[in-house]
C-alpha cells in the first residue's frame, strides 16, 4: 500500500468509501500494519473491508520494472493479479504510479490493439467539451501511441461527455503538419490516415477553444500542461487579491468569484471526475490516485474506480477498437 | 516453430513492429524497444521456455541474435528442444 500518507490516510479513505457506498474493499499490504490501522476505525461497515497480505512493496523512488522482474509479491503486483483473477473488479493505487502501470500491463494485460496505458482528463470549466490525453503515463511516446490516445480519448468523450462524434486534434507548435517533434510529425501522418475524426494540429492557445473535443499529446507535455492549467485559478485569485489589497471588501468578492461562482480554483477536482485518473487501455480498471492523497481523495478514487467498472469503460474501448479495426470511425 | 521464431514473435508483439524487420543483427534500439519492452520480452521468454535469464547475462545482449543464441543454448542444455 503506497502513498505519501499511507497507510493511515489510505485506510481512513477506504473506511470512508465503505461508509459512503456499496463496495467491498481489499486492503493489500502488510497484514499486521493494516490490521492495526483498520482497528482504529471500528464501524459497522468495516465488515466490507478485508486485508490481503502482500509481503513486499515498491518504494516511490524504485524502478517500476522491479515490480514485474524481481518483486512479484509486492502490493501493486498482488492487487493487479486480483483484478486479473476476477477477485477484484478494480485496483486503486496512490503509490509509485509507474509501478502500478507496469504491474497492470504485466499482470492484467492490455486491451488488444492498445500498446500502453494512458491517462485521460476532462478540462472542465474553461473547456467543458474537451478532454486531454495522455496526462502523464507515457513520458516518451512512439508515434503509434498517439493513435491509441486518440481512440481512448474519443471513447472517453463519448462516454463521459456525451459527444457523439468527437473531434480530435494533435497538440503541436503549429497547425501545419510539418510542425512539432519527429514523433509528433509521424503521429500526424498516422492520425490523418486513421479514419478517426482528426481535424489536424492544435496549438496551446487554442486548447481551451472547444474546437477539439480530444487533445492528443505525449504524457510529458500533458502532465506539465495539466498542472499549469490546474494552478491558474489559484494564481488568478492570489493576483487579484494582491491587486485589490487596498479594498478589503473587493478582496472578499474576488474570493467569492474564484472559489464559489466560477470555481476556477477547483479545476483539479473537475479533471479527476468521470474517468479521470483511470489507466485507460488496461484490460481491467486501474485507478491512479495522487501520491499526496488524503482520506477523502482515496475515497473519491475508489468511487471513480467503481464508476468506471459500472460504466464498463473497458468494454466500450474494446467495441470502439473493433469498429476501428473494421475500418469504421472510432 | 524454432526458438528464434518464437522469440521474434514475442518481441514483435510487445514492441508492435513487423516481425520481418527483426533480424539477428537488429539491436533493441533499431526496433525502438524501450526498457519496459525489453523487460516484458525477457519475462515472456522466461515464462515460455521456463528458464531464468540473470540480469548480468541480459545486459550483455547487443542484438536480437545474442538474445536468441543465449536462449537457444539454455533451452538445449535443459533438453527442452
Amino acid at each position: 500500500m503506497g502513498g505519501d500518507y499511507a497507510p493511515e490516510e489510505t485506510v481512513k479513505g477506504a473506511v470512508l468509501a465503505a461508509q459512503q457506498g456499496d463496495v467491498e474493499i481489499f486492503l493489500v499490504g502488510s497484514a499486521n500494519i493494516l490490521e492495526n490501522h483498520l482497528a482504529r476505525h471500528a464501524t459497522a461497515r468495516n465488515a466490507s473491508i478485508h486485508i490481503t497480505p502482500a509481503t513486499d512493496f515498491i518504494a516511490e523512488n524504485e524502478s517500476p520494472v522491479a515490480a514485474i522482474r524481481y518483486r512479484p509479491d509486492c502490493s501493486v503486483a498482488v492487487a493487479a493479479k486480483m483484478v486479473k483473477s476476477g477477485e477484484a473488479d478494480a485496483f486503486v493505487s496512490a503509490g509509485n504510479s509507474a509501478a502500478a502501470s507496469v504491474s497492470a500491463i504485466q499482470y492484467i494485460g492490455m486491451v488488444d490493439g492498445i500498446y500502453r496505458p494512458s491517462i485521460v482528463g476532462a478540462l472542465g470549466s474553461f473547456a467543458p467539451n474537451t478532454v486531454m490525453v495522455d496526462l502523464g503515463a507515457n513520458v516518451d511516446c512512439k508515434p503509434h501511441q498517439y493513435l491509441d490516445f486518440a481512440i481512448v480519448g474519443s471513447v472517453y468523450a463519448k462516454q463521459f461527455l456525451g459527444i457523439a462524434e468527437p473531434t480530435i486534434s494533435l497538440l503541436s507548435t503549429g497547425v501545419e503538419e510539418s510542425k512539432g517533434s519527429e514523433a509528433v510529425r509521424e503521429a500526424h501522418s498516422l492520425l490523418k490516415k486513421s479514419g478517426l475524426n482528426f481535424i489536424g494540429n492544435i496549438e496551446g492557445n487554442q486548447g481551451l477553444s472547444g474546437k477539439a473535443n480530444v487533445i492528443v499529446c505525449d504524457g510529458f507535455v500533458g502532465n506539465v500542461l495539466l498542472k499549469f492549467y490546474e494552478s491558474i485559478g489559484g494564481h488568478a485569485l492570489g493576483w487579484t487579491q494582491r491587486k485589490l489589497k487596498k479594498y478589503p471588501f473587493a478582496g472578499f468578492f474576488a474570493k467569492l468569484l474564484f472559489n464559489r461562482l466560477f470555481q476556477a480554483t477547483r479545476i483539479s477536482d473537475e479533471t479527476e471526475k468521470g474517468g479521470g485518473g483511470i489507466l485507460w487501455g488496461v484490460d481491467g480498471v486501474v485507478r491512479i490516485a495522487h501520491g499526496a492523497s488524503r482520506a477523502p481523495h482515496i475515497a473519491n478514487a475508489i468511487e471513480s474506480a467503481m464508476n468506471a467498472v459500472r460504466a464498463r469503460t473497458t468494454d466500450s474501448l474494446k467495441s470502439e477498437l473493433e469498429k476501428y479495426s473494421q475500418g469504421g470511425k472510432a | 516453430m524454432t526458438v528464434e521464431e518464437q522469440i521474434r514473435e514475442i518481441v514483435a508483439r510487445i514492441t508492435r513492429v513487423d516481425p520481418s524487420i527483426i533480424t539477428r543483427e537488429s539491436t533493441f534500439k533499431d526496433i525502438k524497444a524501450d526498457s519496459l519492452d525489453v523487460v516484458q520480452a525477457l519475462v515472456a521468454v522466461e515464462e515460455l521456455f521456463e528458464i531464468e535469464i540473470p540480469d548480468e547475462e541480459a545486459q550483455k545482449f547487443q542484438s536480437f541474435g545474442d538474445f536468441v543464441s543465449y536462449v537457444e543454448s539454455r533451452v538445449s542444455k535443459a533438453g527442452k528442444v
